[in-house]
């Protein structure tokens, strides 16, 4: 999945995937605020998005 | 950029990541608001075109979680 | 409240320190309180209810260690509780979940003193646990009894405060004899040592002081070796036993239930949940210290037992709910009514509940739109009602809490206004949104909208879902003949259900058979040859001996399986099925056993003592080898029951002879509970204990005029041979490991071929395929009353399906086949974790797949890999979920 999303231009970071059970509320929080701060510094995504113009 | 802006699509599987997030709900810890959760049954039930899709709408990021 | 998984989650008054009731002043939580649920003149009323059947379960305190000077608990910050420190590794603990030194002082102290503490609060590099703190212990607190909990919850926490303290933390534990006998515990232990490198320390502590500048605590106790030793660590935690408190003894005694002298519940080893009351059954740490998995088969068990007294009046008090008809939505458009949720301020605090209101009414198909103070209450409910069938709503939103918890409540509000369960969809803005957002109220709004508008996108796709009746068979086939299957089988034939006894043996009684007396005393041969002439009476078993099992098919409520007696083959139909099969001894390959008759198994002793065998009264010198063939590399496990039956038959040796020498050599004694007072009885008997370290086993030499038998003492540290002539061997318990069998119900095996229960601690009794259950040494190697209790518990999950035969329904949401698109390439067959898809055998659409739907959990997984979008998922549909998506997309 990763690598056809890179061979279309949107950065592995941009996809995320994990496993956390349902007692694991810090781990959740621990990886929301990873994505998020990995995201950001990609900036929005502008690749593949659909052109409503 | 503005942090209002950033919008990860979160598939979050019913019975562990949806239910991680009830529990930091319930403990109140604090994170970033950019995720939307869409509640799937499984992470089984994924599908790439999902993620195609959310992308193609827009999204920033994509986040899968079993 | 006491913790956030209070049930209900509801906050109560301490009437003890509350202004109000106590100096009628303050009242300020009445006035603040938005949904006036405060009421101060609520008090105890007596209710007066009549019950059939009594379940007691008080459940323990834990040890107060307040009154142990030399560990100063009261006085030293830095000595916790063990329960103290399930707090601190708690997330939404005092410290949420951080490890630190003074973890009683509040995380921002505003005193003066708490504050100068508070600077010296450090990160811990060094804790020690402190095992049987208020057991086993008769000169500090007369709790001579194991607490049988204490060892594995240290070995826990020792672990989890290294994950959550990184790798530098060391964590010692100070114990007697490491009592690990449960499921999967001894492998917890050994990774616990070998991959968390937690050090075990054996030895039990002398004193603890504390530096009075830095609040360091240093610990002083003698070595294996005899040595005093001094070591300074940051922590000590108590691992504190359990207790029955002196409210529960005083109810106990006022209900005129018989207890131990140590305060716990009195009961017989055949009738393990059964007071000496007739109509009262206990469940729980008060019929002995147990942890949870035994808890929950306790509590099936005392169920089961109340249900065999009241078989004869069940469903005589039933009342039935009135149905309500659906009305019918298919084909019209969707009139979508959107409720938002301000729970209080919990939602309303942080979101503009009022803006997102205004905001739904602009989605598309939303005609009604309204917000609630709190949607969960009874006459939110009922106004709820009042506008889906005023305002005619045919699709319900609501933006409140999570489903997980609240979904079912609400679902039940739309079939009272005659609406289908699944046109509802809920989302979660506050456990997602409010709670977590709470210092960014604006964001927090924006994402309620967008949660609002996914949510309103899928809920015009949802359709009306239909739940199918699941036809059961109300009879049971029990596999194995044993005390669990007999003890399920009993059980289940009492209430009614035609059962059938599987043996694969002559006779009925399993390994029970070959035992002389429980650990309580009660004769076993006499108490089995009750039972099974209890099961071979009653009319509604039929017992199949000399009986294989040669094929299974079907599913829960409908199997069929096909039995061999002879030459005979017969098909039985069962709706489920209980599997009982059972454990043996295995044979030891070590300390000459097989090479010389003075060499016996534990079993063997069994036989000698039940026959009163004359060679018996030759012996002089007795010894018993323990961990045979068990804790080992080969078996990883311990046997559970050796250390009580050795110890046991250590007794009776010593009693018919005073004069006999009897020795045990063994690695730790795990006599848990109050097995605990026997070890302490064999000891004063003058029974020799010497432990042994498993790379320095003893040595046997067998000769002419005796048994040489040579190891180190670990008392004196020196070697020592013992000259005996009765070598008792405890050997390992093995499961008859029968993959055809468990390949027939599709239940899973561990390594060692005991079966995979469906929950470890909450589902110990049955396995994750629906209708089949789980019984007696076949799940782990347990003794007479524990194989009794889960032959009990089986048969009160096998009973709790049965008895719903009439309204059994599968779930709605769940797969289902256009079978026009099917290619029949049959990836879902092939995928799906419960043999729910199978190809169609006749008709127009044979060769193409169809879902049997009373299998299928509704994951999705046959969904997301069909290649040719043939499947679907109801509820959770593709074009749902894409309209999510596209829904988020609209205003990016």
């Amino acid at each position: 999945m990763g690598n056809l999303l890179e061979h279309m231009g949107v950065e592995r970071d941009r996809v995320h995937f994990s496993w956390i059970s349902s007692a694991e509320a810090t781990k959740f929080v621990d990886v929301v605020k990873e994505i998020s701060e990995k995201v950001r510094a990609l900036g929005p995504n502008k690749k593949f998005v659909k052109d409503y113009n | 950029m503005a942090d209002k802006d950033i919008k990860i699509v979160s598939f979050l599987c019913n019975w562990c990541s949806y239910g991680a997030a009830d529990l930091a709900g319930v403990s109140r810890m604090e994170y970033p608001a950019d995720i939307r959760v869409i509640r799937i049954p499984c992470s089984g039930r994924m599908s790439p075109k999902f993620i195609l899709s959310a992308f193609r709408e827009g999204a920033d990021a994509v986040w899968v979680s079993g | 409240m006491e913790y956030p998984q209070a049930v209900p989650l509801k906050y109560g008054i301490n009437p003890e320190v509350c202004l109000k009731l106590t100096k009628d002043k303050c009242g300020t939580c009445e006035e603040v309180c938005p949904a006036n649920a405060i009421d101060y003149t609520q008090t105890e009323k007596t209710l007066i209810l009549d019950a059939g059947a009594i379940i007691f379960s008080p459940g323990f305190k834990p040890f107060d260690p307040s009154k142990f000077d030399n560990y100063q608990y009261v006085n030293y910050p830095n000595v916790v509780t063990s329960m103290e420190f399930e707090r601190i590794l708690s997330a939404s603990g005092p410290t949420m979940g951080h490890v630190t030194t003074f973890p009683k002082l509040p995380l921002n102290p505003k005193k003066k003193a708490d504050k100068l503490l508070a600077e010296k609060r450090k990160d811990p590099k060094k804790i020690a646990w402190f095992q049987c703190v208020g057991s086993r212990d008769m000169n500090k607190c007369d709790n001579p009894y194991c607490s049988s909990v204490c060892c594995m919850y240290a070995v826990k926490e020792a672990i989890i405060a290294k994950e959550h303290a990184g790798g530098d933390l060391e964590c010692s534990i100070f114990f007697m004899d490491m009592r690990t006998p449960g499921k999967e515990f001894e492998k917890y232990y050994q990774t616990a040592k070998e991959k968390h490198g937690i050090n075990f320390i054996r030895s039990r502590v002398h004193s603890v002081t504390e530096d009075f500048d830095t609040h360091d605590l240093q610990i002083r106790y003698a070595d294996e070796m005899g040595q005093i030793v001094t070591d300074v660590y940051d922590m000590v935690v108590l691992s504190v036993g359990l207790e029955i408190t002196p409210e529960t003894k005083a109810l106990a005694g006022k209900l005129g239930i018989e207890m131990t002298a140590n305060g716990f519940c009195k009961t017989d080893s055949f009738e393990p949940v059964t007071t000496s009351r007739d109509g009262i059954y206990v469940a729980g740490v008060f019929n002995n210290p147990k942890d949870i998995p035994e808890s929950v088969l306790e509590a099936s068990a005392a169920a089961s037992a109340a249900g065999d007294a009241l078989s004869e009046v069940r469903d005589t008090l039933t009342k039935e709910v009135a149905k309500i008809t659906e009305v019918n939505v298919v084909g019209e458009r969707p009139n979508i009514g959107v409720f938002i949720c301000d729970c209080g301020s919990n939602i309303k605090g942080v979101v503009d509940t009022a803006h997102v209101t205004e905001y739904a009414k602009t989605l598309p198909y939303v005609t009604f739109a309204d917000e609630n103070m709190y949607a969960c209450s009874q006459d939110a409910q009922d106004k709820m009602v009042e506008q889906i069938k005023e305002k005619k709503l045919n699709r319900i939103v609501l933006a409140a809490c999570t489903p997980k918890t609240h979904e079912p409540l609400f679902q039940e509000t739309l079939k009272s206004a005659g609406l289908n369960k699944y046109l509802f969809e809920m989302t979660n803005i506050r456990n997602h949104n409010s709670w977590v957002h709470k210092n960014n109220p604006e964001i927090a709004t924006q994402k309620a909208k967008d949660l609002v508008r996914m949510a309103v996108a899928k809920a015009a796709l949802a359709e009306p879902l239909r739940e199918e009746k699941i036809n059961v068979n109300a009879s049971v086939m029990v596999i194995g003949g044993g005390l669990a299957g007999l003890t399920a089988a009993k059980s289940l034939a009492t209430q009614g259900y035609d059962t059938h006894i599987i043996e694969k043996k002559e006779v009925l009684g399993g390994e029970a058979l070959k035992l002389f007396k429980t650990a309580q005393g009660e004769d076993v041969g006499e108490r089995l040859a009750e039972l099974v002439q209890a099961v071979t009476a009653h009319d509604k078993i039929t017992v199949h001996t000399n009986t294989t099992l040669e094929n299974v098919e079907g599913f829960v409520g409908n199997f069929k399986s096909v039995l061999k007696t002879g030459d005979k083959t017969i098909e039985l139909e069962h709706g489920v099925a209980v599997l009982a099969t059972g454990a043996k001894s295995s044979e030891p390959t070590e300390y000459g056993y097989g090479t010389d008759e003075r060499v016996i198994r534990t079993l063997d002793l069994d036989k000698l003592l039940k026959e009163n065998d004359a060679r018996l009264a030759a012996v002089n010198t007795a010894v018993f080898i323990q961990c045979v063939g068990s804790r080992e590399p080969l078996r990883p496990y311990c046997s559970r029951v050796c250390c009580t039956h050795s110890v046991d038959n250590a007794i009776a040796l010593k009693k018919r002879n005073p004069a006999m020498d009897v020795f045990i050599l063994y690695r730790d004694i795990r006599t848990y509970g109050e097995r605990e007072l026997l070890y302490k009885e064999a000891r004063e008997l003058g029974v020799i204990f010497i432990r042994y370290d498993v790379d320095k086993k003893p040595v046997v030499t067998i000769e002419k005029d005796g048994l040489k038998i040579s190891l180190n003492d670990h008392v004196l540290n020196r070697p020592v041979t013992i000259d005996a002539d009765l070598l008792t061997l405890a050997a390992a318990i093995v499961p008859r490991r029968d993959e055809r069998l468990a390949n027939f119900f599709k239940v899973p095996m561990n390594d060692e071929g005991f079966f995979i229960e469906k929950h470890a601690k909450l589902g110990p009794a049955e396995f994750a395929t629906a209708g089949v259950f789980l019984a007696g040494s076949a799940h782990y190697p347990k003794p007479v009353n524990e194989a009794i209790t889960q032959g009990r518990a089986a048969a009160s999950r096998a009973a709790t399906l049965l008895s719903k035969k009439d309204n059994l329904f599968t779930s709605g949401s769940i797969a289902s086949v256009d079978a026009e698109k099917c290619s029949s390439c049959g990836v879902c067959i092939s995928i799906c974790p419960y043999s729910s898809p199978r190809f169609v055998s006749e008709g127009r659409f044979e060769g193409k797949a169809e879902i049997n739907g009373v299998l299928c959990k509704g994951c999705g997984l046959c969904v997301a890999s069909c290649r040719s979008g043939a499947l679907h998922l109801r509820g959770f549909d593709t074009n749902q979920i894409f309209s999510q998506i596209f829904a988020l997309g609209e205003v990016v």
